[in-house]
């Protein structure tokens, strides 16, 4: 049989903390039958050889100054397929805390007294500067769906997101749900995909995947009410990662 | 068959367990948490039989969350082979409402055109129930829905009479796991009276959870103003589309199905996935068009199909009362609740949060007690 040539992958970060990257080392044996698909060609965590030629660009971070706009449309124009990879570059993360308040007052806090010298723009997730081809979420990134995603970059399909809330992988898994022991958790309104994996380990939701298309806001939020959260701490729920689409999917509900 | 009763006494109930680990795999009710869940069984004294209904019915063990269906290969030919080779298995201590569960299922997968895997499944299953004498909690409406008592769908029914179990012997499949036992005894008819007994003080225990008898409930659900009714705005409004009540239900059936390449890209594996009609996208169309949008009207989908569309279809209400839907909602969207409203719009007034501040009928879910006399 004739071997195919193996597609180049290239790894790239911007604003993040290079977690995600980090998931691809943790694989183990799963990385090395990756590398019999793939040759990898850039990646600064694993590799000192550096290449400009790529198929496939896999980006981590967010875009958060204006050299980082410049970047990440050099590395669209190189690549064949873009990914974003990871919660920062796919709905900007925790990173987009800093949205909701002025940019200078973000400036100042972080700079200190050298915040002159910096360029800082609000954070966005890279589809909201350059075409995405592929999305792999979570903060860090779920290995399988990992895997999953670089199936379908193989055989060319694309790999559509669940829409439906982490609950529904949850109860399948059938935890006891943390409502039912007056924890609170943002799985009703979370885009699903990770197999439940915070919860079937004890710990709560945090929508580090985005939330559904057409989330409940109203419904969640009456939902944290009657457990005794207070609004103000309920938005911060949704903002710990979900910045970018409080405008269309939360924000009115909390005015 | 020539023994219909049989008496177990309670200090070879273990004993029992034992025998029938090794004649199949056994699932049992076991504690999780503060709840419960149907799981294998190691040890006799795991389980539980003074349990509220479990997270998940032990619907996932004839129709689990995720199935199976086939391998395929794509070189040197395309090929795919169908999983057929199920293990013999036992579901012991299932309440009656569950076995209620399982004979819908029965009623839709025996339908044109069988389910293989269903049936294939459900001929490898043994069913040991227990019947109930003391009320779940405030969710339940299984009198309502005539499922308080055993009616029929097993292989053995447990009642627990004190100091020993009476077993009804349902078939021949039954039989064979308490015959040739020297401590599994005909039951004599003191011991019938004693049950009879039992029985006419449920009675008076038991009584019909929702407002109003059956067929009242299935002409309010036929009638045009119940289809658009305020109710169903309300409960919308308080949905947050988790699936958790689809997840939970006995009888919901509806599935997914996908294909998983290895890495190899040439062998994968077909499965089939549980879905479920409230998920935003359940009923959207390639065009875009969406035939259920919004979450009042999935939800009113999902009552329908509980209280109207199977009756018409198969003379049978698949709602089994379990309290499942009601127990597991966040947003507190109560079965009981929505159906009296239903049949009779004033009661949407008097009710709002009425059932959630009504005091537990029993202590059972409590952490103490639950499995302490067994």
């Amino acid at each position: 049989m004739k071997k195919r040539s193996k597609p180049k992958v290239a790894f790239f970060d911007f604003t993040d903390c290079e977690g995600c990257q980090l998931q691809i080392t943790n694989m183990g044996d799963t990385l090395l039958e990756l590398t019999e698909l793939f040759d990898i060609v850039n990646f600064r965590e694993i590799m000192s050889e550096k290449s400009d030629d790529y198929d496939i660009a896999v980006v981590e971070g967010s875009i958060s100054t204006d050299n980082d706009i410049k970047r990440i449309k050099g590395i669209r124009e190189r690549a064949k397929i873009l990914v974003a990879f990871g919660s920062c570059a796919t709905i900007a993360g925790v990173n987009g805390i800093k949205n909701r308040a002025p940019l200078e007052l973000a400036r100042q806090r972080v700079y200190g007294d050298k915040a002159d010298t910096v360029n800082t723009i609000k954070a966005m997730p890279l589809d909201e500067v350059v075409k995405v081809d592929y999305y792999i979420l979570n903060c860090p990134p779920y290995v399988p769906e990992i895997i999953a995603v670089f199936k379908s970059i193989l055989i060319g399909k694309p790999y559509p997101l669940p829409n439906y809330a982490v609950c529904v992988e949850c109860k399948m898994n059938e935890n006891v749900c943390r409502y039912e022991k007056d924890e609170e958790c943002m799985g009703p309104v979370t885009r699903a995909g990770c197999n439940s994996w915070c919860i079937n380990n004890g710990n709560r939701c945090y929508a580090c995947r985005g939330l559904v298309e057409n989330p409940a806001a109203d419904g969640a939020k009456d939902i944290f009410l009657k457990y005794g959260f207070k609004a103000e701490d309920i938005l911060k729920h949704f903002t710990l990662y979900n910045d970018p689409q409080g405008e269309k999917k939360y924000d009115r509900e909390f005015k | 068959m020539k023994v219909k009763y049989a008496i177990l006494e309670k200090q070879d109930l273990y004993r029992w367990v034992e025998y029938l680990k090794i004649k199949a795999r056994l699932y049992a009710p076991k504690k999780k948490e503060n709840l419960f869940v149907f799981g294998p069984v190691k040890n006799a004294d795991e389980i539980c039989l003074d349990y509220i209904p479990t997270i998940l019915p032990p619907k996932k063990y004839y129709f689990p969350q995720k199935e199976k269906l086939l391998e395929f290969s794509i070189k040197p030919f395309k090929s795919e082979k169908a999983i057929k080779e199920f293990e013999e298995y036992i579901l012991f201590g299932v309440h009656t409402c569950d076995i209620a569960g399982i004979q819908c299922l029965d009623v839709v997968f025996r339908e044109y055109p069988e389910d293989p895997n269903y049936l294939n499944r459900k001929e490898k299953m043994t069913i040991i129930g227990i019947e109930c004498f003391k009320y779940c909690d405030k969710y339940a409406n299984c009198t309502s829905m005539g499922n308080n008592v055993p009616r029929g769908g097993y292989d053995l029914m447990m009642v627990d009479l004190g100091q020993n179990f009476i077993i009804h012997i349902n078939s021949e499949k039954g039989e064979r796991l308490v015959v040739e036992l020297d401590y599994i005894k005909e039951a004599k008819p003191q011991d019938l009276a004693k049950l009879e007994n039992f029985r006419n003080e449920k009675k008076k225990m038991f009584r019909e959870e929702l407002n109003a008898p059956l067929p009242e409930v299935y002409k309010a659900f036929s009638e045009y103003e119940s289809f658009h009714s305020e109710v169903w705005n309300d409960v919308g409004r308080r949905c947050v589309a988790c699936g958790n009540c689809t997840a939970v239900c006995p009888t919901c059936y509806c599935f997914d199905i996908v294909d998983e390449l290895e890495l190899t890209l040439n062998d994968g594996l077909r499965y089939r996935i549980w879905n479920y009609c409230q998920m935003d996208d359940f009923a959207k169309v390639a065009t875009g068009e969406d035939f259920r949008k919004g979450r009042n009207s999935r939800q009113r989908h999902r009552y329908y199909r509980k209280f109207k569309y199977p009756v018409d279809k198969y003379n049978r209400y698949f709602c089994i009362g379990c309290g499942r839907c009601s127990r597991t909602c966040m947003a507190d969207i109560i079965l009981i609740e929505t159906v009296d409203s239903i049949v009779d719009p004033a009661n949407a007034q008097n009710y709002k949060g009425l059932i959630k501040n009504m005091p537990e009928v029993c202590q059972i879910t409590q952490d103490t007690g639950a499995c302490d006399d067994r």
